[in-house]
């Protein structure tokens, strides 16, 4: 009986499992962004592994999903770090060119911070 | 006395099986005519509205909702860097960009699609040798041109960590483990899976499917 109560269990679980095979290399996106959420004073943990992330899929020739580059050249703008920024956008940008109108924006807005800044020096 | 116990586990585990994953008679596919119309390519997920008295729900939903609609072939927008730039934008408030206009909204990202979450049931109800977890989502995907709705629907799925385990001391540790952490996260994401994949009633392949333009028969 124990048996077939497991056996059942065991059905279920691949009975539903019809997803087909991941399209992009996710890395630790998802449970990186839920742990910064929860504490948003730890972006940088978010941003290390945004990176390995990254990294982690280009080395193992795996597509990097939409909206990756783009969310870490976010956070690199945050930080100031807006060359590098404007480089993920780019990235973004020329693999997903259904993201080029924000991508546009999101060049320049770095673009004025970054002179901004060089005023200011 | 405890050979009744298991044989009806058996039966629920059973009966599980077959209301979750059973199509008994395949239903007819949604209507799908404006959305193969619009044929989107892109899908931008604003601030989600939410129901529930979790402050941190939305923001913690929105952690689940790009893998899914991304494997179904789609374009989806950055979903963080949209957060904080539509705050920047003054279009931070969920209730009020759920209210306007989805074409201008649309434009200013250049967007297909617009994705409108909103989070019916995100709680966790304590009954000392049970807790039940609960997700009810509803989906609303409009037309980035015209503002019309191209998909729509709801789903719940509730969790009972607890429904799994002999005894009642076992019961009421899990029970109270859920209860202290419920486990919104994977029910939120099998939600989200469930709603975007399911065949006839998610949404079609999108162009980075293999299957783009030759699924008419199941969409």
């Amino acid at each position: 009986m124990k048996r077939l109560a497991i056996a059942a269990a065991a059905l279920m679980l691949t009975a539903c499992a019809t997803a087909p095979q991941s399209k992009y290399d996710w890395g630790t996106y998802e449970q990186s962004l839920y742990q910064y959420y929860k504490t948003p004073a730890e972006m940088n943990a978010l941003v290390a592994s945004l990176d390995a992330s990254i990294a982690n899929a280009e080395k193992g020739s795996r597509v990097v999903p939409p909206g990756l580059y783009a969310e870490y050249g976010y956070l690199l703008l945050q930080q100031g770090k807006t060359q590098d920024a404007i480089a993920f956008f780019g990235k973004e940008k020329a693999k997903w060119p259904e993201s080029a109108t924000l991508m546009n924006r999101m060049i320049k807005i770095a673009e004025v911070k970054s002179n901004g800044s060089e005023a200011k020096q | 006395m405890k050979s009744i116990l298991q044989r009806v586990l058996a039966l629920a585990a059973v009966a599980i099986v077959v209301t979750g994953c059973a199509t008994p008679t395949p239903p007819p596919h949604n209507d799908y005519t404006a959305f193969r119309q619009a044929d989107p390519r892109s899908v931008l997920v604003v601030p989600v509205v939410s129901r529930s008295v979790d402050v941190d729900a939305p923001d913690y939903f929105l952690s689940t909702i790009s893998q899914p609609i991304a494997e179904r072939g789609y374009y989806v927008f950055p979903v963080n860097l949209i957060k904080r730039v539509m705050e920047d934008d003054g279009l931070g408030d969920a209730n009020l960009v759920h209210g306007s206009a989805t074409p201008k909204l649309a434009e200013l990202f250049g967007a297909d699609a617009v994705l409108y979450v909103v989070i019916e049931r995100w709680d966790s109800k304590y009954a000392v040798i049970s807790t039940t977890t609960t997700v009810e989502l509803s989906y609303s995907l409009r037309n980035g041109k015209t503002g019309d709705e191209l998909w729509k629907h709801s789903e719940t799925m509730a969790y009972d960590p607890a429904g799994g385990q002999n005894g009642l001391l076992a019961k009421a540790i899990v029970a109270a483990f859920e209860k202290a952490k419920p486990n919104y996260i994977p029910l939120a994401k099998s939600v989200n899976g469930v709603s975007v994949a399911r065949v006839g009633r998610g949404l079609p392949a999108g162009p980075y499917d293999t299957k783009y333009k030759t699924d008419q028969q199941q969409y």
